[in-house]
């Protein structure tokens, strides 16, 4: 295999892993892992008691799962500008995810410190926290995009 | 980029939804080419040249800050 058709050929791969997306179906089933993990973690305690920890994590799990689905899934009417708008909101996410990040632990430490004054300490945010705010600004942007386009 | 999409498809006598459809493309893309909120690729250029039957830059133009 000559240099040129290699490089061809993973060009090729690598847009078809750009361009790839889940069938229209996955939107309802992520909304619905969603809805229904969101659900539970409101009713967990009253559900699960006090030590459900492991239902706690597996919850953030699907709900995340859930976010992801409806991400990737495919549009109704996906065409280049679509697919340009979302790859737009899978930047501003990126960009926001990273600035949501930096910034949120000090503005926790701030609020708690003023809530709380004796015994505070700065903790880091979650994976949980960060890939979630990042999926819902993904989602919002593109569907605002979307929307106004 | 400034364009003559909405005077090309009022000489063929086709709404946008007509249009977005012989393109494969949704109508509010055609609406946003037209409103020049998006500036399309080659591909879908040509494929409007295809079916206005005149080349890209009678119906594409620049403008003075492109």
């Amino acid at each position: 295999m000559n240099k040129e058709s290699y490089m061809q050929r993973e060009q090729r791969a690598l847009q078809k892993l750009i361009n790839f997306r889940l069938p229209r179906t996955f939107m309802t089933i992520g909304l619905l892992l969603a809805v229904v993990a969101v659900v539970f973690m409101f009713f967990r305690t009253t559900l699960f008691g006090e030590d459900s920890e492991i239902i706690k994590s597996s919850l953030q799990k699907v709900l995340l799962v859930g976010m992801l689905l409806m991400s990737i899934s495919r549009d109704r009417e996906e065409d280049e500008m679509t697919i340009q708008l979302r790859m737009q909101s899978y930047a501003w996410a990126f960009i926001t995810g990273v600035i949501y990040a930096l910034v949120m632990p000090y503005v926790e430490f701030g609020v708690s410190s003023v809530l709380n004054a004796d015994n505070e300490t700065f903790t880091n945010l979650g994976d949980f926290q960060v890939l979630v705010f990042m999926l819902l600004v993904q989602l919002m942007c593109y569907h605002t995009l979307k929307r106004y386009r | 980029m400034q364009n003559r999409i909405k005077i090309e498809r009022a000489i063929l006598n086709i709404t946008q939804d007509e249009l977005a459809k012989r393109i494969g493309v949704s109508r509010q893309t055609i609406n946003s080419i037209e409103a020049n909120r998006y500036v399309p690729s080659t591909v879908l250029a040509l494929k409007l040249s295809e079916v206005f039957g005149k080349p890209v830059n009678e119906f594409f133009s620049l403008s003075e800050d492109d």
